[in-house]
């Protein structure tokens, strides 16, 4: 319960720690930590407008969209507590509930039978196609090397294993779930989240018809899929033994970095062209290809 | 210690496959150069003093700063500085890269005896296979070279892997570093035309 409710809080800041890191990047004033929960707030005091193409799909999605979201978060263990939701073989329920949102994010989207939105559409399908690669190799070489498949007791086994090496797996698990958290919530380098340009959008232009409330239930769709991310990196660099208190504040602290990175990478780094994305994308299966083969090799498993 | 190193020369090699330019490939081949220079330091225990010496100071000059300039020399020389456009793009070089490290570790398990180390033997093979990748996929002449360096890199790995019974290998991998050399100089001896179309072409 405690990872549930610390995922829901980090998520609160997550929006506002990284609009205040691009403001600090740029000079400029820029809004305070809190301004994305007020407009979300204000969003969710309105209305939503349907479009007449539209249909039940499309007043439908954000909710199912969020939902799904909050059900994967009740699979992510936090410390040596089980998480709310766990049984063998659930990062497989989490992946395909994530998938789920998607997938219904993607026919409303079609539902509004805007060419722009279709497009956004196909290349949401496409990127998060290629990126389902990289999460399911890195969790079953993660599950090969503890010798279990749920996260609870992938990540409380993770570091008492007994294995020198476990480092390599650490510092590749928190490169693969950074990457793969940037280009599921749609972010730089794959995709710009403030590109005002519709055919080179992928996630807003998929979104464009929502407003009001079905919007705000996106957006915080949005950050509770970042804290997500942010918790499965902490649990690959925080052994889970450590003190409770202390957990809660690295735990905390992770996810503010995580935020603080997000928007470091925003303020420096170009966007990728459109059609260097696949590559990007592949290349983030490769490396967790590479800590596949290293545990395959290193945990003797082929030789026996 | 020297299976970071070992990881960090597996993705220098899946960099290989997603870069474009060629001063990408230089850098990753000197970075290649100091990797393979720490890991013989680590792994060689066995080899005599003057021995190590010769070949740690031979991996840093060769590997590492040598060819690269010579290489750095040649792309300023004849102004090409990105792969050819008709190479095969770097998303299903990327993939057979992959499918190459699958393909390496399921050869290097059925090749395993107690002589020779299995990871060691998995990365040359890697690394073979992905020097064959890129002379294979790009059409310029100085792509292939930096393949067949890769091929030479792999080449001193295996030597390394059976190195602490066989130090002569390193020696005559070693060889092949001085062969690299020779055969890059001899690219401003012999002018290469751009444009020949004949196996391989200078410039895009």
């Amino acid at each position: 319960m405690a990872g549930f409710l610390l995922i829901l809080i980090s998520a609160i800041f997550f929006p506002g720690i990284i609009l205040r890191t691009k403001s600090i990047a740029s000079g400029r004033k820029g809004p305070g930590v809190f301004q994305p929960v007020r407009d979300a707030s204000l969003l969710l005091k309105k209305g939503s407008v349907f479009s007449t193409t539209t249909g039940l799909i499309f007043q439908i999605a954000p909710v199912i969209t969020l939902s799904t979201i909050v059900c994967a978060i009740m699979v992510i263990p936090f410390a040596n507590q089980t998480a709310l939701i766990s049984f063998e073989g659930d990062f497989v329920f989490f992946s395909y509930m994530l998938a789920l949102g998607r997938f219904f994010a993607i026919i409303s989207a079609l539902d509004t039978g805007s060419s722009f939105e279709g497009m956004g559409a196909s290349r949401e399908a496409f990127f998060s196609m290629l990126i389902e690669p990289a999460f399911f190799i890195l969790i079953a070489a993660f599950s090969m090397f503890t010798g279990f498949t749920s996260f609870s007791d992938i990540f409380s086994h993770f570091f008492i294993t007994g294995n020198h090496y476990v480092l390599i797996y650490s510092i590749i698990g928190f490169y693969v779930f950074i990457q793969t958290a940037l280009i599921e919530n749609s972010r730089l380098p794959v995709d710009d989240p403030k590109t005002h340009l519709e055919l080179t959008m992928i996630h807003e232009v998929m979104i464009l018809d929502n407003s009001g409330f079905d919007k705000a239930l996106i957006h915080i769709g949005t950050w509770l899929k970042f804290a997500i991310y942010g918790s499965l990196m902490y649990n690959v660099i925080v052994p889970s033994g450590w003190n409770i208190f202390l957990q809660i504040l690295l735990f905390l602290g992770v996810q503010s970095l995580f935020a603080v990175i997000v928007g470091l990478l925003e303020s420096f780094r170009a966007r990728n062209k459109m059609n260097k994305n696949p590559k990007f994308i592949l290349s983030v299966s490769a490396i967790a290809m590479i800590a596949f083969v290293i545990i395959l090799i290193l945990t003797h498993k082929l030789n026996q | 210690m020297v299976i970071y190193l070992i990881v960090l020369f597996v993705v220098t090699l899946v960099y290989f496959a997603s870069a474009e330019r060629l001063v990408t490939y230089i850098r990753l081949i000197g970075a290649q150069g100091l990797l393979l220079c720490g890991i013989a330091l680590f792994e060689l225990r066995e080899v005599n003093t003057i021995n190590m010496i010769f070949i740690v100071s031979e991996t840093i000059a060769f590997k590492a700063f040598l060819i690269p300039y010579l290489l750095n020399s040649i792309i300023r020389a004849s102004g090409v500085t990105k792969v050819h456009r008709q190479a095969i793009p770097g998303f299903y070089l990327l993939i057979f890269s992959v499918l190459a490290l699958i393909i390496s570790v399921l050869l290097a398990d059925s090749l395993v005896n107690p002589f020779v180390n299995t990871i060691y033997m998995t990365i040359a093979l890697f690394s073979l296979f992905t020097g064959l990748l890129l002379i294979v996929t790009h059409k310029l002449i100085i792509s292939h070279l930096i393949g067949f360096l890769i091929m030479e890199n792999a080449v001193f790995v295996f030597s390394l892997a059976v190195g602490n019974e066989m130090p002569v290998l390193i020696n005559i991998g070693i060889l092949l570093d001085i062969f690299v050399g020779v055969l890059i100089l001899g690219f401003f001896g012999l002018r290469l035309k751009p444009h020949t179309n004949e196996l391989t072409i200078l410039k895009d």
